[in-house]
């Protein structure tokens, strides 16, 4: 049973649509990562289960009771903010204190809590201070110790780490990743950075305008997208245009790609064939026979990344990626012929979107 | 030599202004001082028209002022008039300005040019127009009706240092956390909004006093001897004794001069609130 479950979801702004009949189940205890460009409408869905947005239609249940018309402090979801929020006229600790208040929780009670979640971001010596006294990724600490002081039912977190510098955003990610495994605090964190969303979190929602493209969990998502949009905003793919060409195979003109069998497709139906640069490899000389793909190109560009280094390649007009790693390749040179060899157990199949 | 006296003597040079600049100064200064010195002087002066300075001075025409039937009772009544316009304005201005910054920020330039529109209608017309709207009782020619309309006369200087507050503080989003940790929109307003406004608040408060304090136009024609305020009583002795309207002038003036100099006060403390503020963002 979900313990957060949003029905048929919708929302419009003036007449756009910015997010269309929504469907997800949140389990108990997971986090799970909004993922998606700019504008697809991952703020505004946040917003509608933090109170912040009214829905046009559907409906929202926290543990199986209706909250689509609880006002937002009523709800008892805690929230943290890009821009962290903090209250700039109270010290960090009444600002962890505030919800506590709200609560009329007893004093006692409300230090203790304070200082607990003061420990638990590891900033009890910030106590006394204000917030314009802290870096960005204190006062996210901060805001995020005080969202959780009074211990919500629901954490929403909305893009938290995108105002803070590339180090901090990992350290930081890493924490809350942390606290909310051993909180086990149902939690939503939007994000439009892929390897974030990848790497914080049990299941990963893909959105691109305004509907849900895929959710599952990060690797599913990477290795086996279910639509051409997942595909090319998670990492990078190879596309080739072409027409299904008997069980096995599909024509895409510049070659005859060899693939798994393909069950769902008519023959001739368009599709496009996605394969990434990590499942590709470079060979020097042209392959010997075997169930596998080749394709002769040109190498243009040689760009380094660290780990791997991506080629570019004029394979018959069309242009291929393909990553190798020093280990497993020799040395290529520009404008080097070379052969792009991959098996069909790489090569996924997509209805092509006319 | 020293070496490092060089540069700063160009520096120097550099700062010093050009003849014109000190002219140009002089004259503003000039102007903007003469007629506030000479009031200054003339309250003191026993004789002041057969030389260039007075013939001697004397503190009897304050002492007149002080004594005038009225003195104390405008006094009273100017006050009153300029701190109820204060709250009204408050009351109005805080709680429309937030609402526009939070829920409707699409009209924040329409209410930008409202704002204007009180510097743009004469006075008189404004008072006129009231009087007629406003004819009957109890609201005709009542100090209530004359609080409405000063009220709507200092609005811009009300408005103009609490909507720069709010700007300055991302107030949506403090709501939202505010309403997150289970505040209502009191409980907001009360514990978050107004603490970090509370410069803008005071600087709007005390120009719209000292602005209500000193008004003449609307008080004369709405009210007139109903409700006479320490200005009426001003021009009244115009026409008496001019050296008791200096004085009046003069303490007029001085609780004037005593306002601004809390506005900077404020104001200083304030800056420095601010760019802490803006800091924390
Ligand atoms: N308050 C609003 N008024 C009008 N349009 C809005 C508002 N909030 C969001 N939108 C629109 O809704 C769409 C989704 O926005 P948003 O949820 O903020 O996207 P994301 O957070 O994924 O970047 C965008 O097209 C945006 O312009
Ligand atoms: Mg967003």
């Amino acid at each position: 049973m979900a313990y957060l479950d949003l029905k048929n979801v919708s929302k419009s702004f003036a007449g756009t649509l910015a997010v269309k009949d929504f469907n997800l189940e949140i389990e108990k205890g997971t986090l799970v990562a909004f993922l998606g460009p700019s504008g697809c409408g991952k703020t505004t869905t946040l917003r509608m289960i933090a109170g912040f947005e009214q829905l046009d239609s559907g409906t929202i249940l926290l543990d199986n009771s209706d909250i689509s018309s609880v006002p937002p402090n009523r709800r008892d979801i805690g929230m943290v903010f890009q821009s962290y929020a903090l209250f700039p006229n109270l010290t960090v600790r009444e600002n962890i204190a505030f919800g506590l208040e709200m609560k009329k929780t007893p004093k006692k009670d409300a230090e203790k809590r304070v200082n607990q979640v003061l420990d638990m971001v590891r900033l009890q010596e910030t106590a006394k201070r204000f917030p314009h006294q802290l870096s960005g990724g204190q006062q996210q600490r901060i805001a995020l110790a005080r969202a959780l002081a009074v211990q919500p039912r629901v954490l929403l977190l909305d893009e938290p780490l995108s105002a803070l510098d590339a180090e901090v955003r990992v350290v930081l990610r890493g924490e809350i990743r942390r606290i909310q495994s051993e909180l086990a605090i149902t939690t939503v964190y939007v994000t439009h950075d892929q390897e974030e969303a990848l790497s914080i979190s049990d299941k990963v929602v893909v959105m691109n305008k305004g509907i849900i493209e895929q959710v599952g969990a990060p690797e599913e998502i990477y290795r086996a997208p279910q639509t051409r949009f997942v595909a090319t905003f998670i990492g990078t793919a190879n596309q080739f245009h072409g027409k299904v060409d008997g069980r096995e195979s599909v024509d895409c003109g510049i070659v005859r790609l060899l693939t798994e069998p393909l069950k769902d497709f008519i023959n001739g139906q368009s599709v496009v064939v996605l394969v990434r640069p990590e499942n590709i490899q470079v060979q020097l000389e042209p392959p010997g026979e075997g169930r596998w793909n080749s394709i002769p190109g040109v190498v243009e560009t040689i760009t380094f990344h660290g780990a791997v280094t991506r080629l570019g390649v004029n394979a018959g007009g069309q242009r291929v990626v393909a990553d190798i790693t020093v280990s497993n390749t020799k040395p290529v040179a520009l404008n080097q012929k070379i052969w792009l060899q991959f098996t069909p157990d790489m090569c996924q199949v997509m209805v092509a979107d006319e | 030599m020293d070496p490092l006296s060089t540069p700063k003597n160009e520096t120097k040079k550099k700062l010093r202004p050009a003849s014109w600049q000190v002219a140009l100064v002089a004259i503003f200064l000039f102007y903007m001082l003469l007629p506030i010195i000479s009031t200054y002087v003339f309250s003191v002066a026993t004789r002041w028209d057969r030389t260039i300075l007075p013939e001697g001075y004397t503190l009897e025409f304050y002492a007149k002022a002080i004594q005038a039937s009225y003195f104390t009772i405008t006094l009273r009544n100017s006050f009153i008039l300029s701190i109820s316009t204060v709250l009204v304005s408050l009351l109005i201005i805080v709680p429309t300005v937030y609402w526009v910054h939070t829920r409707l920020g699409r009209a924040k330039p329409l209410l930008d040019i409202l704002m204007i529109l009180p510097f743009g209608i004469p006075t008189v017309v404004l008072a006129l127009a009231l009087i007629q709207v406003y004819h009957f009782p109890p609201l005709a020619r009542s100090p209530v009706l004359l609080i409405g309309a000063v009220v709507v006369y200092s609005m811009p200087f009300m408005y103009r240092p609490v909507s720069n507050a709010l700007q300055a503080l991302d107030v949506q989003t403090l709501t939202e956390a505010g309403q997150s940790l289970g505040a209502n929109i009191f409980q907001v307003l009360y514990r978050i909004v107004i603490p970090n406004i509370v410069t803008g608040l005071l600087s709007g408060s005390l120009l719209v006093f000292s602005t209500v304090f000193a008004e003449y136009t609307l008080t004369s024609l709405i009210v007139g001897a109903r409700f006479k305020t320490f200005p009426l009583l001003l021009v009244e002795f115009t026409r008496i004794n001019g050296n008791i309207a200096a004085a009046f002038s003069v303490i007029s003036f001085t609780i004037a001069w005593l306002v601004s100099m809390l506005i900077l006060w404020v104001g200083s403390k304030g800056q420095k609130a601010t760019t802490e503020g803006i800091r924390a963002h």
